[in-house]
């Protein structure tokens, strides 16, 4: 089916892919968190058969991709079989800090090997020192083990790594951090670089680069809340949403927000694309 | 403070009406030629709807083949009848600018008689509409036959459709506990008129 989103797609306006914010709790306090994420966060989950429909919608819209974030997504116990579904629609990557991949999480999510899916995860330095100044204690360690375990067991990985924009990481560290996920299997094309923004906690704490919609590209995201401009739109500050990068409260049908955020992409300045980089 | 089962805010207002800097993409618009007042502040929070109500409310309570005192009379006693304060005091300022005498704003507010400070029969007609509507909703023949004498359809309907619209912000405002512009109740303390 051709729709305005498929051609807009097609034509390279609107990026492809949709995110959804499964929950929002999360098993760490990460120093620059966008969601201000921890265990006692309010869940603000999307129900799985929810997400399941989004991702239906979202592939007759004509959107080629989908992401999952939270929150740490695979605290719910329902995550494998909800990417799976949601993986028979389209292509999907899902952001995980991989702490929990062991025991019955591990048999669980075994299940990925072999489908569309992708874990991206969350590791920022090749020196536990510094990666756990900002993810937590013993951080390093248990991702390091934990991409083991799922490249062993079939499961493309991909690395995302959060860098404070202030911080001189020199070329030596990177070079470190590199030579670390290649060793672990994770090759270069899916290691991801990106700076911490300036929202939700990092903004609280005073990291990361101010980003604006001008500077994001306009990657449709929905949550329980709303439907946002990008996945760094929803963050939380004081207990509650931000809502400058909100498009729509409505997310069902999709179409609702899709069509909002085509008529705020054709209200944008020709040559007026992203420029920091932030995916 | 922030209720952590739902996320949702429970602080001492309803709703926060968002800032200029908190406006979502597609309400920016209304908030580019400064503070555009708490209805349009708590719409924000779901812009898809603001911008759809925005453009209605501007349409019926704004410039329109009505005459501009003859709605001030409907938006007025509407809002007084409904016991809405931000609209009645918004209103009472609007009202005197538009010509209303301090009698007949008094007395539109409930303060005073109809029948003194509106001699007019076709004024006391389109009150009487209002004050139906407010109450059950329900109108007699013998109010309607009042508000047609002499008018077109077109100008019963408007008239209609105004007081209906207004009665729609009454409830909306007084359930959110809208504030009030400083700059109003000062007017309003000037006037003698604060609630």
């Amino acid at each position: 089916m051709s729709t305005a989103v498929a051609e807009a797609v097609r034509e390279g306006r609107l990026p492809g892919r949709v995110w959804l914010y499964a929950n929002y709790h999360c098993n760490l306090v990460c120093t620059y968190c966008l969601t201000d994420s921890s265990p006692k966060s309010p869940r603000r989950d999307l129900a799985a058969d929810r997400m399941v429909d989004l991702a239906v919608q979202a592939r007759e819209l004509g959107f080629t991709d989908l992401g999952v974030t939270g929150g740490e997504p695979f605290l719910r116990p329902d995550m494998v079989e909800v990417l799976l579904a949601m993986a028979e629609q389209l292509p999907t990557v899902v952001l995980s800090n991989a702490t929990l991949f062991h025991g019955d999480r591990l048999t669980r999510v075994e299940a990925l090997a072999g489908q569309p899916v992708v874990i991206q995860v969350s590791l920022d330095y090749a020196d536990a020192e510094d990666n756990d100044a900002q993810r937590g204690d013993d951080n390093h360690a248990t991702v390091v083990a934990a991409i083991s375990r799922l490249v062993e067991r079939g499961i493309r990985v991909r690395v995302g790594t959060t860098l404070d924009p202030d911080a001189e990481v020199s070329d030596d560290e990177h070079a470190r951090l590199c030579a670390l996920h290649r060793s672990l299997g994770v090759a270069d094309e899916d290691h991801v670089v990106r700076p911490i923004v300036r929202r939700g906690r990092a903004d609280v704490a005073d990291v990361g680069v101010r980003a604006t919609a001008a500077d994001l590209p306009p990657e449709l995201t929905v949550t329980a809340d709303g439907a946002w401009w990008s996945p760094f739109g929803p963050t939380i500050r004081d207990g509650v949403p931000e809502t400058d990068l909100l498009i729509t409260r409505t997310t069902d049908p999709l179409v609702t927000p899709a069509t909002a955020l085509l008529r705020l992409i054709d209200g944008r300045p020709p040559g007026d694309d992203a420029h920091l980089g932030i995916r | 403070m922030v209720d952590w089962m739902s996320g949702i805010s429970v602080g001492d207002r309803p709703v926060t009406l968002l800032t200029a800097d908190e406006a979502p993409l597609l309400a920016r618009p209304y908030f580019a030629g400064g503070d555009p007042g708490p209805i349009i502040a708590a719409l924000a929070q779901v812009p898809e709807m603001l911008e759809v109500a925005a453009p209605f409310l501007g349409v019926v309570l704004g410039p329109s083949a009505l005459d501009v005192r003859i709605k001030e009379v409907v938006i007025l006693r509407t809002s007084a009848r409904a016991s809405c304060r931000y609209c009645v005091e918004a209103h009472t300022v609007v009202a005197l600018d538009s010509g209303l005498s301090d009698t007949e704003v008094r007395s539109l507010r409930g303060e005073l008689g109809v029948e003194d400070a509106f001699p007019a029969e076709e004024d006391r007609a389109v009150i009487a509409w209002c004050d139906a509507l407010v109450g059950t909703g329900s109108v007699d023949a013998a109010c309607r036959d009042r508000l047609r004498q002499g008018r077109p359809d077109h100008v019963v309907v408007e008239l209609t459709l105004l007081a209906t619209t207004t009665l729609l912000l009454n409830r909306f405002c007084t359930a959110l506990e809208l504030p009030t512009a400083p700059e109003v109740l000062a007017r309003l303390a000037t006037a003698g008129m604060t609630s």
